[in-house]
């Protein structure tokens, strides 16, 4: 076992050396920089001037220089400087990522502790009335586009309602006498945009928990199980569960590797200071550093969730082996 | 698609917004926002508008231009001119230069209290000097080559200039710092590429009042999503009277109208809601009795379209008039606009005391098919059996490129190509994302015949990187230059060059006339509209007023009250 996991981790550093050239040498490929930016702003800014930027920021070397002196940098333990926000990408990146993960951490415990269960009961009683309504709903959850919802929720509950807010992370100028009371109110700017993103996974879940325990339901194994007399829980939940969950595993656990990588729309949508929009916008203004660290956080989570759900699965079910 | 997609949200929110939160606003706290967020709060490598309206709440300069586009003086007691005799033209190694008297206000002091000096402006210029520092338009602090000034008399600065150039006094963006707490950091890490701006205390610890000289300090700063300013006790003006403002950046648009109507925001900046989106949310303010009101005010901004002059079909002057005459600009912008835009003339606006449209100085082409016809006519471009212009085979077809997803461009677009198309022209829309458009299409003159986009200009701005032969962009000198037409007259050559030396006001606005009127008989651009400037404001707040260019509203902001 360790030994297998060894080897994945050093697969998964190779993956991601190769991965972040070519993610880098792509974004060099993208048309515009920094200093272009500054041009369409500034009609003003001289040739001297673009000519000075451009050596100032590197933008005038080749991108394997490039590269090499993000990596230098980066090995040191130095992230860089955005350039659109002219900050360390740590300032910028840090508080951020806490977000998109506080965010997308309780909407994925949500809607695991409430699609499972749910995909497991339909799954026991297909066909009935329930899973007919459950199954609607799910489709509905899965359909919606999120910023439609996300509107929506912020029209009824923050403009009509007036029960939250409609957009920000945290009261301005709120100083929380106690640990509590900082938890109330981050709670309570969470608390639309976990609705809105969980909504989402709920229905994709019940879904995928349904047609799994509906194929596990269907083995031989469990006809014998009946045959020999044992409870329905301990059919369901020790020999049916069992089984359907591999492929629950992995859907999880791909779910798992976006808890850093935000969800762009929800958080635009309630103006959350997450990492999606940010990353989006580093790329689009060319903010190379920020857009690396984000895009090695998100193939490190990916590759890193994919070996955990591996190992998983050999807890799940004994017959796999690691060699 | 991602901007029609954002406008179906605002839409969307438009549609269901009713019940608006009862306004109960006072002097206490105003609460606005906007749609970008800064970049800097170092004024010297800031570049973005927000940036400049945030900074204008918390510095000052040594004159500004004022809502009626009028310089005025602000950190300095007046304005030196060589009629006041506060400035002289020199000859020094046989150049000619200039050497101006800069008094600074006596109260004019840091928000920790220490006096606003010379040596202030005299290190901000040491510093924008560095070739390790990212000062994007460095001109404007280079044309200073030195400030003097005696240490028993601080505040009285002699300034040398490079150049012997008539706008020496306009130093609107040349922003002093406080070298009493930025010289240990220069000295520190300005050796280093960007070791200055990435260790400033502007970046480092911006909730320090000694950096800000203006109405109001930071008390929180909240890197993506807000700011708040309070007042400056130090501040040489009239205190301010609005004792906290936050401005909170929220990107959607869409959102941005709920947090207003929900309370959760009080007013929208001029960086927050697009012009058909504030054109829909003043009527729905209109007819709801909100009490909020959109503010339009003719901005600087000009709407018009490039033609490459090296396309075959429109180097013909006859093709280009007929584009013009074929317009009903007039029309354009009272029905896709309901008249809160201003059909344009040529590339100064009306705010630019240099602007005219007198016939006399102009060309000025009314709208006109049967015109437009004859000109074609006359070109050789005869109407074929579709309806379309053909001239040896070849069919009157041009191309039109903007950036993709800007509604209000892609009307007009729209518009534009059945008005040509009634004269028998053939326009094909070709559009791209905004990057591409910019950075390849436009600076590398990629476009084949039309590029419709716009310009930010100032008043009485030399337009010299826009209009002179040497500013066409070519692989040769990096793609730098802004003549994307490529527009080549000796005339206005000899006029951007004289434009910067002319001392006598009277000649310069005869020479900018003539600029005017090369550039609307030659037509290597058409003119569309000038945009306008948005702001929502609430009720009852006052002495809030648009300025249209970038010197932002924000400099009065000391005055704004309930």
């Amino acid at each position: 076992m360790l030994t297998y996991i060894t080897r994945r981790l050093i697969q998964t550093l190779v993956v991601i050396a190769i991965l972040s050239y070519v993610c880098f040498y792509i974004m060099t490929l993208m048309p515009g920089d920094p200093v272009e930016m500054m041009i369409a702003s500034n009609p003003r800014i001289t040739s001297a001037d673009v000519a000075r930027l451009r050596e100032l920021y590197g933008l005038d070397q080749p991108s394997y220089v490039r590269y090499m002196n993000w990596v230098e940098t980066v090995s040191k333990g130095d992230l860089g400087y955005s350039r659109t926000y002219k900050v360390p990408v740590t300032e910028i990146m840090g508080p951020r990522l806490w977000n998109t993960f506080v965010l997308s951490f309780w909407a994925l415990l949500i809607s695991i502790v409430i699609s499972v269960p749910l995909g497991v009961y339909t799954a026991l009683k297909p066909g009935g009335k329930l899973d007919y309504s459950l199954n609607l709903l799910s489709f509905a959850g899965i359909s919606i586009p999120s910023f439609w919802l996300g509107i929506l929720l912020i029209i009824i509950f923050a403009v009509t309602l007036g029960w939250f807010p409609a957009s920000g992370t945290e009261t301005i100028g709120f100083q929380p006498a106690n640990f509590w009371e900082a938890m109330k109110d981050r709670a309570w700017y969470l608390f639309l945009p976990t609705i809105s993103l969980s909504i989402q996974q709920i229905g994709r879940f019940v879904r995928f928990a349904r047609s799994s325990m509906l194929e596990a339901m269907r083995n031989d194994y469990i006809r014998t199980a009946k045959a020999k007399g044992l409870t329905r829980n301990i059919i369901v939940w020790q020999h049916a569960f069992r089984n359907a969950l591999i492929p629950l595993i992995t859907v999880l656990a791909l779910s798992l590797s976006t808890l850093f990588s935000g969800a762009i729309l929800t958080e635009t949508v309630f103006s959350y200071q997450g990492v999606g929009k940010l990353v989006y916008d580093s790329i689009m203004s060319n903010d190379f550093n920020v857009a690396m660290v984000s895009f090695i956080i998100s193939v490190s989570m990916v590759l890193i969730m994919n070996l955990v759900a591996d190992i998983l699965y050999g807890f799940a079910d004994p017959r796999i082996a690691y060699h | 698609m991602k901007m029609t997609f954002w406008a179906l949200v605002g839409c969307l929110v438009l549609s269901f917004l009713n019940s608006p939160a009862a306004l109960a606003l006072n002097n206490d706290e105003l609460k606005m926002g906007s749609s970008q967020e800064y970049d800097s709060l170092n004024p010297l490598v800031m570049s973005s508008m927000i940036s400049t309206t945030l900074h204008r709440m918390t510095n000052r300069s040594l004159v500004n231009l004022d809502a009626d586009s009028h310089w005025v003086a602000q950190l300095a007691k007046e304005i030196p001119t060589l009629e006041n005799g506060k400035a002289k033209i020199v000859e020094i190694g046989g150049k000619k230069k200039i050497i101006a008297q800069w008094e600074i206000l006596d109260n004019a002091k840091w928000g920790d209290g220490n006096p606003l000096t010379c040596a202030d402006f005299a290190f901000a210029l040491k510093v924008a000097a560095s070739p390790n520092v990212s000062v994007g338009e460095k001109e404007t602090y280079t044309q200073v080559e030195k400030i003097d000034f005696d240490p028993k008399t601080p505040k009285k600065c002699t300034f040398t200039y490079e150049k012997a150039r008539w706008d020496f006094n306009r130093l609107g963006q040349f922003f002093p710092l406080p070298k009493h707490l930025e010289e240990p950091v220069f000295e520190k890490y300005g050796k280093e590429k960007e070791g200055y701006e990435k260790n400033s205390l502007y970046t480092k610890s911006p909730t320090t009042p000694g950096l800000f000289v203006g109405p109001y300090v930071y008390s929180e700063v909240k890197l993506g999503s807000h700011v708040t300013l309070t007042p400056n006790p130090y501040f040489y003006g009239p205190p301010a009277k609005i004792k906290k403002i936050i401005l909170k950046f929220i990107s959607n648009t869409g959102t941005m109208e709920a947090n207003l109507v929900s309370g959760t925001i009080d007013m929208i900046t001029t960086t927050g809601l697009k012009f058909d989106q504030a054109v829909t949310l003043d009527k729905k303010i209109q007819a709801q009795k909100l009490p909020y009101q959109v503010v339009f005010v003719p901005s600087v901004t000009y709407e018009h379209i490039d033609l490459n002059l090296n396309n075959p079909i429109l180097k013909d002057l006859r093709v280009r008039k007929a584009l013009v005459h074929a317009v009903n600009r007039e029309e354009l912008v009272k029905s896709l606009f309901d008249g809160k835009q201003q059909a344009a003339l040529h590339f100064m606006t009306p705010k630019d005391p240099w602007y005219t449209a007198d016939p006399k100085y102009v060309a000025i082409y009314r709208y006109s098919r049967r015109e437009a016809q004859k000109l074609l006519d006359e070109a050789g471009w005869k109407v074929g059996a579709d309806g379309y212009r053909f001239k040896d085979g070849k069919k009157l077809s041009l191309e039109i490129n903007t950036t993709a997803g800007d509604k209000t461009r892609e009307t007009v677009e729209s518009y534009l190509q059945e008005q040509w198309k009634q004269i028998g022209i053939d326009v094909q829309i070709k559009n791209e994302v905004a990057r591409t458009f910019f950075s390849e299409t436009t600076r590398k003159r990629k476009f084949s015949a039309m590029s419709l986009f716009a310009w930010v200009s100032s008043p009485e701005n030399n337009p010299r990187s826009t209009y002179a032969s040497a500013a066409i962009p070519t692989s040769k000198n990096g793609w730098s230059g802004q003549n994307y037409t490529s527009w080549t007259n000796p005339k206005v050559d000899q006029i951007v060059d004289q434009l910067d030396i002319e001392f006598n006001a009277k000649k310069r606005v005869e020479l900018a006339w003539e600029l005017q009127k090369l550039y609307t008989e030659e037509i290597p651009v058409l003119p569309m509209y000038y945009r306008s400037d948005i702001a929502v404001l609430p009720a009852g707040l006052k002495n809030v007023r648009l300025t249209g260019h970038q010197f932002p509203e924000t400099n009065e902001v000391e005055k704004w009250s309930f």
